[in-house]
């Protein structure tokens, strides 16, 4: 039975059809289907297919990026309410628009699947001080700070990225909190990411979901 | 260059044929019984010579007649040609209107010019003006990011002389705003090429009115009392030769921006325009330029007494809704999409491009501007083509395409590589789309109303010109209103331009603005990225709660 909703709810995805795969998710929890069940067996498959496809597909396109993160980290979200234990989470980062910048959408699908991949994400929205991602970096006790830029003087400029670099460094966080930037100017330069003092960078927003899962997980590595 | 069927109220008058031959070159255009031979070939790339602005009083636009049916010789024409050449068919272009379909021969066609003459039916009609007696002429600039278009006014008498449009030449430091303003960051050298572009490509096309319509061009250069010139923030930042800076910091976003010339009296002798005020309409606020100003006054806006919204489509899109007592307004990046450009085959609305797309008994059939062979898509054939495809289910809503493409794409004509769409180019036109839909569907929901209160739609900017209503309907590019709503006025920000320089009270009727006008920066909305990705299917815009 779970396997027909399997096919159903990935070729709704495939469509990026909202509408469609709330359906699918709703028939499933009728027919007495977990939530914990559709999570783990639907929606994270689901977002790692769509993931394989996408990092495959040369002429990938933007805006099934942007609708099929939104589907994870909707449907996630109802599932998680009704979890009958609260999730186990991976690990938590706090995310946000480098200073000086106003894009927002590019971390938007980055927090979609993280969301869907079970890591908890702060967003700190747009135009955030280096002080400010590092602080809630602490208070929040996140493993990673994820930068979005998408211009190149917000990339790198002396209140981004850098600076949050200098930051984790004066106060000696470096081996508890990692440093991830993403954004149009880090693909016309692949070695941008270094310049800025980050310790890692993805091309798009989905790869971007598994790249920071890693350095979670070398976070924890290193701290355990 | 005006579709005749775009809207419904200028389907009024009978278009005949003409072809025009002349020594290096054959074209066809399309006049009716009120348009002069003149005006309808000033739009093509095959112009008549003339030095007096349309008036007959130059007899230099001679043209002979070879078959079809005309109005007989007027007083003007029967005054400037000889009685022998006027029998054997000779007559003046500014005079001359057909009646039939016909032909015709142009010997000494004007010097080829990049420059051409606009519609003037949607520009500004001043009701009064208010005489100038010294240093009469006035001219009005739209600086837009793809177009330049100015008029040439004379003050004194209220009339407008001439207009002319042309591409804007700084379109080779790249298309979109921000790419100018990068390169603009880049250093003075740049910087410095750019600003002079812009000030070179606005008094060419002022030398080209001057050189054709008026015979002379330093006397009048001499007699020039003003120059006003709108456009969006970045354009007008670049004119100004003023550091874009500014335009990047956030806080800027929201309040007004000064745009300030800091070098007119060297512009002023570069320009050979010694008396001219060479003004900048100041923006509305960082990313709302003078161009939205000029179409709201253009369309007295808060004057009507039902709910309309206007957009202004272009690399910026501008949007302004107008509910009785508030004028919201805001501006979204339409990305290059709108201009044509960024696609793989995007081009702007030039000879050559694909304007309109049809599909008849399943075989594809397309229209360039000028009948010019295809070169690449202007906007409005995109609009066209993506609509076609997704109606015949060769592309999903989603924005993939049913079947793989091919990598030379999907091509209307297969030995036409200029004719193909990418998958790339239909998710660029997906985000460009979706950013003004949810623009859109975000100023009604700020202001109570839903979209089927609007009483009108404007479309300004050129985009608009070709533009398929319906498909741009089905697409979910614009509401789903019925069409009778909508209205194209492609010069709107000139003709604004125009009420601004011969309005004595011009700086009330721009008061009367700031004081309704409420800018919403939409990054700082939360919801819009909700309605954002909302609206990123290829299908009409999504029903909204309060709809």
């Amino acid at each position: 039975m779970l396997e027909s909703y399997i096919r159903s709810y990935n070729d709704a995805v495939f469509e990026t059809d909202k509408e469609a795969a709330m359906a699918v998710v709703n028939k499933a929890l009728a027919d007495g289907v977990t939530p914990e069940n559709i999570v783990f067996r639907l929606i994270i498959p689901a977002i790692e297919m769509m993931m394989a496809i996408i990092e495959k597909d040369p002429d990938a396109n933007l805006a099934q990026h942007f609708m099929t993160a939104q589907i994870a980290a909707d449907v996630t979200e109802k599932m998680l309410e009704k979890f009958s234990q609260p999730p186990e989470v991976i690990g938590r980062i706090v995310i946000g628009a480098a200073h000086g910048d106003l894009h927002s959408l590019g971390k938007r699908i980055v927090s979609g699947c993280l969301k869907a991949l079970m890591v908890e994400v702060i967003d700190l929205g747009v135009n955030v001080s280096a002080e400010r991602f590092v602080d809630a970096a602490v208070s929040e006790n996140a493993q990673v700070i994820a930068i979005s830029a998408m211009m190149v003087h917000t990339a790198t400029g002396e209140n981004g990225s850098q600076r949050v670099r200098a930051l984790l460094q004066e106060r000696g966080l470096e081996q508890k909190i990692k440093l991830a930037v993403g954004g149009a100017p880090y693909r016309f330069d692949p070695e941008l990411y270094r310049k800025v003092g980050a310790d890692a960078w993805a091309a798009d927003g989905v790869t971007a979901g598994k790249m920071i899962v890693n350095l979670i997980r070398e976070v924890k590595n290193d701290t355990a | 260059m005006k579709q005749p069927n775009v809207t419904s109220e200028s389907k009024t008058e009978e278009f005949f044929k003409l072809t025009v031959k002349s020594p290096g070159q054959t074209l066809q255009i399309a006049a009716n019984s009120t348009t002069s031979v003149r005006l309808a070939l000033d739009t093509t790339s095959l112009r008549v010579r003339a030095a007096c602005g349309g008036l007959g009083t130059c007899g230099a636009c001679l043209i002979q007649l070879v078959c079809g049916d005309f109005n007989p010789p007027t007083v003007t024409e029967r005054q400037r040609i000889l009685p022998e050449d006027l029998a054997s068919g000779m007559r003046l272009a500014c005079q001359l209107r057909p009646r039939s379909n016909g032909e015709l021969f142009l010997e000494y066609p004007a010097p080829h010019s990049e420059w051409k003459s606009l519609d003037a039916s949607d520009l500004y009609e001043p009701s009064h003006h208010y005489p100038v007696d010294h240093h009469v002429y006035g001219v009005a600039v739209d600086l837009g990011t793809t177009q330049i278009r100015l008029s040439l006014w004379n003050r004194k008498t209220g009339r407008r002389i001439a207009t002319r449009y042309g591409i804007n030449p700084q379109i080779a430091y790249g298309a979109d705003v921000l790419t100018r303003l990068d390169a603009d960051r880049l250093g003075d050298f740049d910087k410095n090429t750019l600003t002079q572009l812009a000030r070179k490509a606005i008094i060419d096309g002022l030398r080209d009115i001057l050189c054709r319509d008026m015979g002379e061009v330093s006397p009048i250069l001499n007699e020039i009392g003003k120059v006003l010139i709108v456009g969006n923030t970045a354009m007008l930042t670049l004119f100004c030769g003023e550091n874009g800076d500014n335009l990047y910091q956030p806080e800027n976003w929201q309040q007004s921006i000064h745009c300030q010339l800091t070098d007119v009296d060297s512009l002023k002798l570069a320009w050979r325009t010694p008396h001219a005020n060479i003004a900048i309409a100041q923006p509305l606020a960082g990313f709302i330029g003078s161009d939205l100003l000029a179409d709201l006054l253009a369309t007295a806006i808060t004057e009507q007494s039902e709910p309309i919204m206007l957009a202004d489509f272009g690399t910026n899109t501008e949007i302004a809704l107008w509910d009785g007592r508030t004028l919201w307004a805001t501006s979204v990046p339409g990305g290059p999409a709108f201009e044509g450009i960024g696609l793989r085959n995007g081009m702007s609305g030039e000879a050559g491009a694909i304007s309109k797309v049809i599909k008849v008994d399943g075989a594809w059939q397309y229209q360039t501007i000028s009948n010019a062979s295809p070169r690449g898509f202007c906007a409005s054939g995109y609009v066209d083509a993506i609509a076609m495809l997704v109606n015949d289910q060769s592309l999903k809503a989603s924005g993939r395409f049913a079947e793989p493409l091919s990598t030379s794409g999907f091509r209307l004509d297969a030995d036409n590589a200029h004719t193909a769409i990418y998958g790339g180019d239909v998710d660029l036109f997906q985000r460009a789309k979706a950013a003004t839909a949810a623009a859109m569907s975000q100023l009604l929901a700020m202001s109570g109303l839903s979209k089927n209160d609007l009483h009108k739609l404007w479309i300004c900017g050129c985009f608009g010109q070709h533009l398929n209503l319906p498909n741009a309907i089905a697409l979910g590019l614009l509401p789903d209103i019925i069409t009778e709503r909508i209205r194209v006025l492609p010069n709107a920000s000139l003709a604004g331009c125009e009420k601004l320089l011969l309005n004595q009270d011009s700086e009330n009727l721009v008061k009367a603005i700031y004081s309704r006008i409420h800018v919403i920066n939409l990054s700082c909305v939360a919801e819009y990225e909700e309605r954002f990705i909302n609206n990123l299917l290829l299908k009409p815009m999504p029903i909204e709660e309060h709809d």
